[in-house]
């Protein structure tokens, strides 16, 4: 918990962000319209006596009042995604349509690959990418499980995944993961300031890979779990500042979901005016995990 | 898969429709219009069906999800895939009660009576595709991988 102190001046009522990290993490997961609908599921579920309630920001999110989810058989038989709520996010940011082209840059293990296919309705075209084989493998299998069929997947370092254009690119990057301490509060052990500067290197270089990826004219969503502004703000300010002007920020939030605006400034660094258009989510905010969402868009 | 196989990633190779299609078709009846907005790759003995879209030139891992696959003259298909396309078989269809539906989520046979071509089976409950059974001799065999078993009767929700 030490670690997080350095956020105490930018997380607002900070001793309520604490008392939350010691409660469990609700239990929630999107609806696979891959598979069935959402009057079908939830009749599913009625009748099966599941306790759930939706969510009333996203109507595909649920919360599960079940103890172990992973072995429902709405969950096997992939007419669910058990996903953070906070996760389910940047997919929707990132609005891919029907027929689009989208790279999802670092995808396993694909929760936000496969909301994206649903939102294509198995129409265009995502190619997944992940460097990792061992992740390569759950990637597939929850493709494969939610009956994906225009998802095609390849192993690059996202920083040089060869050139192409794409109407959409998501950088989910890899993070210290400080917003993941209500599932798991070990992950607080491991971060620390290097941490931060060694991965914000490697976030740098996926989201320029990705501007130059993407179209003019096309989206690119850069999504973290974690608070710390060098790997959220400073890695977009870095990629604006170095893009001159060919990418500018667009407004990142999601309604009926309370968040804050990107930071400014952080420990006496200026960052564009434009950062405030970023997103923070705080876990006592929504009652979720932390995260943090940029939407770029390309001239 | 075993580790080596991401060498091989260039040999997914266009296979051709109307050749999956009539497979499909004779085994389970699906209608072969089904198949229409799909394309069939294969690598080694594995087919996988993806959206009908142009692929760009790239080292491909995984394109869409594994169909059938293939040893000597027959072919097995996949649960998955029978999960997406099974909804439309007219034969060699299983339907299971409850309990037997558990035995097959644990990945287990069963004797069972059926009206069926020995071989591989739609095995369904309740309306839902669950996967792909191998029936032969009044037994059915359940082909669910691992990954999507359910195993231990008292914790499954059906
Ligand atoms: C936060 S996770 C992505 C989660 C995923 N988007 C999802 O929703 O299921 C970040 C991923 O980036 C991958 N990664 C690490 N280094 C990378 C690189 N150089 N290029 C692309 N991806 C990388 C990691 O292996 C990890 O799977």
């Amino acid at each position: 918990m030490d670690h997080l102190e350095r956020y105490r001046s930018i997380i607002p009522d900070y001793d309520g962000f604490l008392d939350i990290l010691a409660m469990p993490l609700p239990t929630t997961a999107r609806i696979n319209t891959l598979k069935t609908d959402r009057s079908c599921l939830l009749d599913r579920l009625d009748r099966a006596y599941v306790a759930y309630t939706c969510l009333e920001w996203y109507p595909l999110g649920l919360r599960l009042g079940v103890e172990r989810p992973g072995k429902m058989i709405e969950h096997v038989l992939g007419h669910i995604h058990i996903q953070e709520e906070v996760s389910m996010i940047p997919s929707i940011v990132l609005d891919p349509r029907p027929g689009d082209r989208v790279l999802d840059l670092c995808g396993a293990p694909g929760s936000k690959t496969t909301q994206i296919s649903q939102a294509t309705e198995n129409r265009g075209l995502i190619i997944a990418n992940e460097p990792s084989l061992a992740r390569i493998t759950s990637l597939r299998s929850n493709c494969e499980r939610l009956g994906a069929v225009n998802v095609a997947i390849t192993r690059y370092d996202g920083r040089r995944f060869p050139q192409q254009q794409f109407d959409r690119v998501l950088v989910d990057a890899p993070c210290s993961s400080e917003g993941m301490a209500r599932k798991d509060p070990k992950v607080l052990g491991r971060c620390s300031l290097k941490r931060s500067f060694d991965l914000q290197v490697l976030q740098i270089g996926l989201l320029k890979r990705a501007v130059q990826l993407t179209r003019s004219g096309g989206i690119i969503v850069y999504s973290t779990c974690t608070y710390a502004p060098e790997e959220n703000e400073a890695v977009v300010d870095d990629v604006l500042r170095q893009s001159q002007d060919t990418v500018c920020l667009e407004k990142a939030s999601v309604q009926g979901l309370k968040g804050c605006s990107g930071l400014t400034e952080w420990n006496g660094t200026e960052f564009c005016d434009e950062l405030k258009h970023c997103v923070r989510y705080y876990p006592h905010q929504n009652d979720t995990g932390g995260f943090f969402v940029a939407r770029l868009v390309k001239r | 898969m075993s580790p080596g196989w991401s060498k091989d990633r260039n040999a997914f190779e266009l296979e051709d429709r109307s050749k999956i299609a009539r497979l499909w078709q004779e085994r389970f009846g699906i209608p072969m219009q089904v198949f229409d907005c799909f394309c069939f790759y294969r690598r080694a003995q594995n087919v996988w069906a993806f959206s009908d879209m142009a692929l760009p030139k790239l080292r491909y891992e995984a394109i869409g999800l594994r169909m059938m696959n293939f040893k000597e003259e027959h072919w097995k298909p996949t649960s998955c895939a029978l999960q997406v396309f099974g909804r439309h078989a007219t034969k060699n269809v299983v339907h299971l009660p409850s309990e037997q539906s558990r035995i097959f989520f644990a990945g287990k046979s069963q004797v069972l009576e059926a009206k069926v071509e020995p071989g591989y089976v739609v095995v369904f409950y309740n309306g839902d595709v669950l996967g792909c059974g191998l029936y032969s001799h009044g037994t059915l065999v359940s082909q669910l991988p691992k990954e999507s078993r359910i195993i231990g009767d008292a914790e499954m929700d059906i």
